[in-house]
């Protein structure tokens, strides 16, 4: 503690974070030199590139202003009835060891901490920001093993100890020609002060993947996520990611193909109102030849901040790669705004790369085409918005998945839209 | 203070000027075997007027002496060096070279003053073939080379003193010619002035016309803009002002030839267009230099006001040394570029042919300030070699029912690396603003990087963006559908270019159009094979 309030530059939301990663008692030698690095570097701010849009040192600063603010941070309701999905098996990541798993998924605790310094390159900082908070909290860590040819079909949900200072560090690997789904619940009214997730999911060759990123933190949450991806030779990863809520959010995605003919389909919604700041930020990195991406994001701005960060990154000799980006915002109020930084950095000539990014408003021409077939425009606009967003969903085919995650965006557009 | 330069004669040519044709015809031949491949590689032996190196208050004083500057110019000038003592180089761009000593340079050089040749034959003869190198009409020349002042009839004139009848002007270009940082003389002058249009060297201006300097320098770009941009307010030792009356459509395009040509001087040019309500002007900037080994400087401010119902287009062709093929020497480019639609319904193009420098940093923006006013961006980046360019543009949406246009092509071969870095954005009250914007890459080979930063930034829900963007490589098709009917390889692949660029090339006056055309095809030579 001590060593805290001997700092100067630091703004006071910084050092109530380090003290709080300091009062944490357990794990201490894998924790210090995350927490002594953080402490060397602070929080990021919008100077730092990767980080343009979403000045953590502010946004946070904003958020636990006193000693006071910490000392008050809710332990927060953080009772989830049911899982997204019907019939799924929950991992409680800070247990679990007790689920009731099905056959040839393995789960088992670990003590490790997440690789704060392999930083990837696309962030350009001595140190990953949300790694090394995760590791100076030292984040409740679970591995996960899905054997070689074993299709799951039962959804697998993961979810972070309950209470305010949820962090968790989960290690998935799923086996050669293996299937699986899991879905990241993130909920609960959590806390100003961030919460952390740090996963690494390495799928191998001919490997299938579904991953569902459902984020419908409480309003004052901060919650700064981060999924690590490797996708071996023809195997396919999904990745769907709903923010749906929270505070102050950075979902980050980073994936890596390392197999020809690796596939790689990332979707997404964010929904926006007053209040919020949501952050997700992308890296699709084609390491070897012949690998195909695509990757959409819609977002819906009521109020707010959104930022969307998408880098399609094209290693030397990775040729006939095929990568597409997309991210549609529809703004509906000049309350919220949104900012896309949609990137291209291709060292490889054979490639067919391109984004798009398109911002804008309901398109009249269709709002007429309703109303003039007799829908109110409340209804017609309603209509709309759940159109642009089910186009996303819709792409995830299985039929229970998208009612699921369609009644999330319901219920989220009833209520704010 | 002052040094004059040695003997013409020490300077050793690294071009391959020379009066021998066998000699020339081997180096010609070992040229096109090269990678190197720079056309307007020589350099012109003229004495010039060269301050010491370095940046400081003394230099500052120095150079402003020299250009006659009025108080209040200085005092300018003095606090801009006063603020850029404050100031880092800015290191975000994907732009990767040695640190530049900033006080191992001269800050300014001009040629020794003219004292008027009776005719061309007594000009010095070396001046004669830059010019003719660059193209310049023989009656151009002979204002250029201080024959004669524009005003004066030439022994090359038509003799007619009739105005052109309507529709005649549009082959007609007035060059005020900056050769290295003096702009030389001025052409054309009589004819822009019966139009009430002012076209003249910026330091000129600050003795005529201090009211309208005053008033707009700086008013686009502050002092305080940029470290290259506060730099060149420090040190700026000419460039072009252009003023264009309200109401008045300019008679001709302006055009400057920026020629870098003394070693080590670095090229700091100031330029400052002005179109008043309802005018309309087109301004083109070509640009060629020596070749030559050590890196040479260039920090360029370009400030354009356009005010209500005016419109200015600005169109640069680029061409400066690139370096050899190991990366060696070649233009540091670091230059701001910024309009400014001040009025309602104003309107400022820019289009850009980069195909040289070894460094390019340049981002030529608009700031959409009245309401329904539009700004346009249309680039063409060709890198090839070691060159490296980070360029893109600003569009700030400020005005309400704005709507901005960017196209960007860019083409990267050889080792190179081309970055597009764009920013759009709508402010909270810039209600139905529009952006379109498209980049594409074009990559020839293995060993360049094409790279796209776009900043997509809206604050308004009427506010509607669109952003498309594109890598690929040549198609083997056409390529193959070239080649099949006989066309060599790297005609074919500059052909394919040349139909990749066209959307940018369409928006290029005539004159610079086809010169453009051609430096694409040369600036890729040596990249296919």
């Amino acid at each position: 503690m001590s060593v805290v309030t001997e700092l100067k530059t630091r703004t006071p939301a910084e050092t109530q974070l380090l003290q709080l990663a300091e009062a944490r008692g357990e794990n201490e030698n894998a924790r210090r030199p995350a927490i002594e690095a953080l402490r060397r570097d602070g929080l990021p701010t919008r100077k730092v590139e990767a980080w343009h849009y979403t000045d953590l040192r502010a946004l946070v600063g904003r958020r636990i202003k006193d000693d006071a603010a910490v000392a008050s941070l809710k332990a927060g309701d953080d009772a989830i009835l049911e899982p997204l999905l019907a019939n799924s098996v929950v991992i409680c990541l800070d247990d679990p060891v007790s689920a009731h798993l099905p056959d040839g998924v393995m789960a088992t605790s670990s003590s490790s901490v997440a690789d704060w310094q392999a930083s990837p390159n696309h962030l350009d900082r001595s140190i990953d920001t949300i790694r090394a908070l995760s590791a100076a909290f030292g984040a409740s860590s679970a591995k996960i093993a899905v054997s070689s040819k074993t299709s799951v079909d039962t959804p697998i949900e993961l979810r972070p100890a309950a209470g305010s200072d949820s962090h968790f560090y989960a290690q998935v690997s799923v086996g050669e020609g293996a299937s699986a789904t899991f879905v990241e619940r993130l909920e609960g009214d959590g806390s100003p002060a961030p919460s952390t997730g740090v996963s690494t999911l390495t799928i191998a060759d001919r490997a299938n993947v579904l991953w569902i990123v459902d984020q419908e933190k409480g309003a004052e949450a901060s919650h700064l996520g981060q999924l690590n991806v490797t996708i071996g030779a023809d195997a396919v990863f999904r990745l769907f990611v709903l923010n749906a809520g929270g505070g102050l959010v950075r979902y980050e995605v980073h994936a890596e193909t390392v197999g020809e003919g690796a596939d790689v389909q990332i979707r997404g919604a964010n929904l926006l109102k007053d209040g919020q700041h949501v952050d997700v930020t992308t890296t699709l990195n084609h390491r070897v030849p012949n690998t195909t991406a695509t990757e959409t994001f819609r977002n819906v701005v009521t109020g707010g901040h959104g930022v969307f960060q998408g880098m399609i990154k094209v290693a030397k000799g990775a040729q006939k790669t095929d990568a597409k980006m997309a991210c549609n915002s529809l703004l509906l109020s000049d309350e919220g705004d949104f900012s896309a930084k949609p990137e291209l950095e291709i060292f490889a000539d054979d490639v067919q790369c391109g984004h798009g990014a398109t911002a804008g408003e309901i398109d009249a021409d269709h709002l007429f085409y309703l109303m003039s077939r007799g829908i109110p425009e409340a209804t017609a606009r309603a209509l709309l918005v759940k159109a642009f967003l089910g186009e996303v969903v819709e792409e995830l085919e299985d039929e229970a998945i998208v009612e699921a995650l369609e009644a999330r965006i319901d219920t989220w557009l009833d209520t704010h839209a | 203070m002052r040094k004059r330069h040695p003997v013409p004669g020490l300077l050793i040519p690294v071009s391959m000027e020379t009066d021998m044709p066998a000699v020339q015809e081997t180096i010609d031949r070992v040229r096109k075997i090269d990678v190197d491949q720079y056309k307007y590689g020589f350099e012109t032996l003229i004495e010039m007027d060269v301050a010491p190196k370095g940046l400081n208050e003394d230099i500052i004083r120095l150079i402003s002496t020299k250009k006659n500057e009025p108080q209040w110019m200085l005092d300018w000038r003095l606090k801009a060096f006063e603020r850029w003592k404050t100031m880092e180089s800015p290191d975000w761009a994907r732009l990767d070279y040695p640190p530049i000593d900033f006080q191992d340079i001269h800050y300014y050089a001009a040629p020794k003053s003219m004292s008027g040749p009776a005719s061309l034959d007594e000009v010095d003869p070396e001046i004669l073939r830059t010019y003719e190198k660059l193209g310049i009409p023989l009656k151009e020349q002979e204002i250029l080379a201080g024959v004669r002042k524009a005003d004066e009839p030439s022994e090359f004139d038509d003799n007619s003193d009739t105005p052109p009848a309507e529709g005649s002007y549009s082959g007609r270009v007035a060059v005020d010619a900056v050769f290295d940082s003096v702009s030389v003389a001025t052409t054309f002058k009589k004819e822009l002035q019966k139009a009430g249009v002012i076209f003249m060297p910026i330091s000129e201006a600050i003795r005529e016309h201090p009211e309208l300097v005053q008033k707009y320098l700086g008013s686009v770009v502050p002092i305080s803009d940029n470290f290259f941009a506060t730099m060149n307010s420090a040190v700026f030792t000419d460039g072009s002002f252009v003023y264009v009356p309200k109401g008045v459509r300019c008679p001709m395009e302006l055009s400057t030839y920026f020629r870098i040509n003394e070693r080590n001087t670095g090229q700091f040019e100031r330029t400052l267009i002005i179109a008043d309500e309802g005018s309309y002007v087109s301004y083109l900037e070509g640009c060629t230099a020596p070749q030559r080994d050590e890196n040479q400087l260039h920090a360029a401010v370009v400030e354009l006001v356009a005010l209500g119902d005016a419109e200015i287009k600005y169109s640069t062709v680029q061409n400066w040394y690139p370096g050899d093929k190991d990366g060696k020497g070649g233009i540091y480019n670091f230059v701001t570029k910024r309009g400014d639609c001040r009025g309602a319904n104003s309107r400022i193009s820019w289009t850009q042919v980069e195909t040289g420098s070894a460094i390019t940093w340049k981002y030529p923006s608009c700031i959409l300030r009245g309401d329904n006013s539009r700004g346009e961006f249309y680039s063409i980046a060709v890198s090839n070699g070691r060159q490296q360019i980070d360029s893109g543009t600003k569009m700030i949406h400020l005005g309400k029912n704005t709507s901005s246009r960017i196209i960007s092509k860019g083409i990267s071969a050889g080792n190179s690396s081309n970055t597009y870095r764009g920013q759009v954005s709508a402010h909270r009250k810039a209600s139905n603003a529009r952006n379109f914007t498209q980049c594409d890459s074009l990559l020839i080979g293995e060993e360049c990087g094409a790279h796209t930063v776009p900043y997509i930034e809206s604050k308004n829900a009427t506010a509607q963006f669109e952003h498309e963007a594109t890598t690929s490589k040549i198609s083997e098709d056409q390529l193959f559908y070239c080649m099949q009917r006989g066309i060599p390889e790297e005609e074919a692949v500059a052909l394919i270019v040349n139909g990749f660029v066209k959307d940018v090339i369409q928006q290029l006056p005539m004159e610079f159009a086809v010169e453009a055309q051609k430096l694409i095809g040369i600036s890729l030579e040596g990249s296919v094979g």
